[in-house]
């Protein structure tokens, strides 16, 4: 028989194939970091930009550094916060300690979805049957990252420094340059350890939940350092707190960028190592392939959905107990040096009025609301995934059906929201009784469950937007709560348009405990929440189901 | 009163942004039935069978089964049916047998006995989780999870795709004893041999539309048979017999293709001294050959 095979010339193609994982990873990477620098950049010169409107006389920026400046508590949650009689160092303690943590979570989200998430899919192991090894491949997957950090760095610095001319900003090139420096850096970390985590980890899921343990004892750690108990050493235990000694802005010190190059290249390395001495699809920390059935829930969808959606919302509940315990221990330390009616202005435009411990925990109750919207999101985008995974199929192809599928998931949602709310008012109540402050039981714990509604507005607003476009829906979710969380942030200083401001799903949320819950809003949240989700149960219902 | 039959398809059609999945496809599976249903990739062999399980909508037409609609009457329909697709996605967290007592519990009624026996046949580890399974025991799992419980229907999509040839032939004996309880089966599939095997009726799709259903026997009669001669003495005129295409001789050996009724042959045949003859049908393979390559221009399209 005559050879009947192609016949023509093989010619090579490409750049360069020995370079592909690197411009793969490093287009996604990029394409993200460039919209959060826009947004960074965006969030720190509207801030810089509000603080000569907000505080016109010497008289209030005294106030200002006289609440924020000095206080120890505030200073354990926001962080440092010297010159706070100047543009500088307002923006500092608006932005620095926030961002970072954002972008901290950006990084080790990235990264745990470009290594281990490529690897859960299987397109990892397609990439490696090319003229590669593991140990290069990762190599040039973590470099791929690293561009996509120098993206985030570039678009945030050009933001700063070409905002900064102003003369009502007013920063410096060069300090500008050196500000985005240290915005950036924990995302740089977070990134290496969420390579690292994605060895260690079996499943992305779990690499971003060892990641996250990290960042939330960082956190802790420089919590406990600059609370003023003597203990400030412990700085350099936390990767945040080598991030905070940079000091832009008010006091750049550049030498603690060592640490953070080090530690970076250190944990780059290894994670080079051990992918190149691991199999493909295994992990370094040994998974279990076997368990003993656990049947209980498995009695049908409800009980499945409980039994997917609950170690995320344990691992919730639990970093909202410690901090509500944490921030709750050191409210009544805060709420000794508030006093006098300009310190009270001053946290009244942050989001928090009147005085005393309750206005110390309602800034505290801000950011469980931001957690729980996040915790929403998540919920959200689980479902998501199961359509699109095409898990949903085995389910739908059985006597359930597709309102009865998403309500059942929406009610396990909601009451998880709950769940999150009430452990985080029970936890502050406990750390703030234990830590002497004089609080009301009740309205403590109201303030914990005054965080839900607007989470169950997310819920309900992802739902649809999920009915609507399941691909889509994640953007969306994630999209609503990020934007309410700056909108919030920037409204809270007074400089927005209140139509832009009630855009936010945190605005209308009242500050409780130190402002009675409102009633009014909490009732279009909800309401709003429902007819969210019915629509969205509406729409899956007369749409083509995805995946499968 | 007769029974409707299990599926009905009226002018049932897909499209998908003015691609056309499937076009106006009548279809009638009854009671009891093996139908296969053959079609290459992108055939709409998947899109009829998501329309039937109601996961898309038609965008004209309708899908009846046991004279319910596919999409209206969907929770009553699959208390029916089950269904296996070609990549079995499940939740890699639960192990093998939490799978199967879930899918047990959530479609209502289990034959245990027959479950711990398809287990035992398909060689499956229940204990190990599904994540850690290959795509063939992952696969096990959702045939295992059909076929416990002993539907009315069966709808397959690709079910043996990722089981090695044992287990394929296990699943042959499975659908076999499905027949044998009166189950109804619908099964896609590329694996010719399989549809061979175990369907009484077969269709075959192209670019979406049903272009042949009937039985295999039916069918044959599309392809032509393979006639091998061994005369005593030298090779007779062949080539303009009725029926009789591409004559090859090699002395006194002839092998020559035969489309439709083999009397104007047989008759040839018998005056000129035969001492071997063997006939031999075309195979499902030949048939799919013929529908999709060469024979393309020469094939009536059905429907």
């Amino acid at each position: 028989m005559p050879a009947d095979g192609p016949s023509g010339t093989l010619v090579p193609i490409g750049r360069s194939p020995q370079t592909v994982v690197l411009r793969r990873t490093a287009r996604r990477a990029a394409r993200s970091g460039a919209l959060w620098g826009y947004v960074f950049g965006a969030f720190v010169a509207s801030t810089a930009w509000s603080y000569s409107s907000l505080y016109r006389t010497q008289h209030q920026r005294d106030a200002l550094a006289a609440a924020f400046g000095s206080n120890r508590a505030t200073i354990a949650l926001f962080g440092p916060a010297p010159m706070l009689q100047t543009n500088a160092g307002f923006t500092v303690l608006k932005t620095f300690l926030t961002l970072s943590i954002i972008g901290a979570v950006w990084g080790l989200m990235t990264s745990t979805r470009l290594l281990r998430g490529e690897e859960d899919a299987g397109r990892w192991e397609l990439l490696l049957t090319g003229a590669t090894t593991r140990g290069r491949a990762t190599a040039q997957a973590v470099c791929g990252l690293a561009v996509g950090v120098a993206v985030l760095w570039a678009v945030t610095a050009a933001v700063i420094v070409v905002a900064g001319r102003s003369a009502r900003i007013a920063i410096s090139p060069g300090a500008g340059l050196f500000f985005a420096v240290a915005l950036v850096s924990d995302a740089l970390l977070f990134m290496a350890i969420g390579a690292l985590c994605s060895q260690l980890g079996a499943t992305r899921r779990r690499a971003a939940g060892y990641a996250g343990a990290v960042l939330g004892a960082s956190y802790a750690i420089r919590m406990v350092a600059d609370s003023g108990a003597g203990l400030h050493g412990l700085i350099w235990l936390s990767p945040l707190g080598w991030v905070e000694s940079l000091q832009p802005l008010t006091g750049p010190r550049p030498w603690p960028l060592v640490p953070i190059v080090v530690c970076t290249v250190v944990v780059g390395l290894v994670t080079v190592r051990l992918a190149a001495s691991r199999d493909v699809g295994a992990s370094t920390i040994p998974d279990r392939d076997r368990a003993a059935p656990r049947l209980r829930l498995l009695g049908g969808h409800v009980g499945l959905s409980l039994r997917l959606v609950r170690p995320t919302v344990v691992a919730w509940a639990v970093a909202v107990a410690v901090t509500g315990l944490l921030v709750g221990f050191v409210a009544h330390a805060a709420a000794g040096s508030i006093s006098g009616s300009s310190v009270r202005d001053v946290l009244s435009r942050l989001g928090a009025p009147g005085a005393g411990t309750a206005t110390f925990l309602a800034v505290d109750f801000l950011i469980l609301a931001i957690l729980l919207g996040f915790v929403a999101a998540g919920l959200v985008s689980a479902a998501r995934s199961e359509e699109l995974e095409g898990r949903l199929d085995p389910l739908l192809t059985r006597p359930v059906s597709r309102a009865s599928w998403l309500g059942a998931r929406l009610v396990v949602a909601a009451a998880a929201l709950v769940v999150c709310g009430l452990v985080g008012g029970l936890a502050t109540l406990l750390g703030a009784v234990s830590g002497g402050a004089p609080v009301d039981a009740g309205s403590v714990v109201g303030a914990g469950l005054n965080t839900v509604p607007p989470a169950v507005c997310v819920l309900g607003l992802g739902t649809m937007a999920y009915g609507i476009a399941p691909r889509a829906a994640s953007l969306v979710v994630y999209g609503l709560v990020t934007w309410s969380v700056l909108i919030d942030l920037v409204g809270g200083i007074g400089a927005l348009d209140h139509w832009v401001a009630d855009t936010s799903v945190l605005h209308q949320m009242a500050a409780a405990p130190a402002a009675s819950p409102n009633w009014p809003a909490i009732g279009v949240l909800v309401l709003i929440g429902v007819a969210g989700s019915v629509a969205g149960c509406v729409c899956l219902t007369r749409r083509d189901l995805l995946g499968g | 009163m007769t029974a409707p039959p299990v599926i009905r398809t009226r002018a049932l059609t897909k499209r998908y942004r003015g691609t056309d999945a499937l076009v106006d496809l009548d279809l009638e599976v009854g009671a009891g039935e093996v139908m296969g249903f053959l079609g290459p990739n992108g055939a709409g062999k998947s899109t009829t069978i998501r329309l039937l399980l109601g996961l898309i909508r038609p965008t004209s037409g309708s899908a009846e089964l046991f004279g319910l609609d596919s999409q209206r009457d969907v929770v009553a329909v699959h208390r029916r049916l089950t269904s296996v697709g070609a990549d079995a996605a499940l939740w890699p967290g639960l192990t093998g047998e939490e799978t199967l007592h879930l899918l047990g519990q959530v479609h209502g009624q289990v034959d245990a006995a027959y479950r711990a026996e398809l287990v035992e046949r398909f060689d499956l580890d229940p204990s190990k989780k599904v994540r850690a399974y290959s795509k063939g025991n992952r696969q096990k799992v959702a045939l295992i999870a059909a076929l416990m419980c002993r539907p009315e229907l069966l709808v397959l999509d690709e079910p043996t795709s990722g089981l090695d040839p044992l287990k394929e032939h296990e699943f042959r004996r499975c659908v076999a004893e499905a027949r044998g309880r009166g189950q109804t089966v619908f099964l896609s599939s590329h694996v010719l041999g399989e549809v061979e095997a175990v369907c009484d009726r077969v269709g075959i799709l192209r670019e979406g539309r049903l272009i042949e259903v009937g039985t295999l026997a039916d069918m044959r009669h599309l392809a032509a048979s393979t006639v091998e001669v061994t005369f005593d003495g030298p090779v007779p005129e062949l080539g303009a017999v009725d029926g009789v295409l591409d004559v090859t001789v090699h002395g006194r050996q002839a092998t020559l293709q035969v489309r439709g009724p083999m009397g104007p042959l047989l008759r040839v045949l018998a005056a000129s001294g035969v001492s071997e003859l063997r006939s031999r049908e075309p195979s499902l393979e030949e048939l799919f050959l013929t529908l999709y390559g060469e024979g393309e221009d020469q094939v009536p399209v059905a429907g």
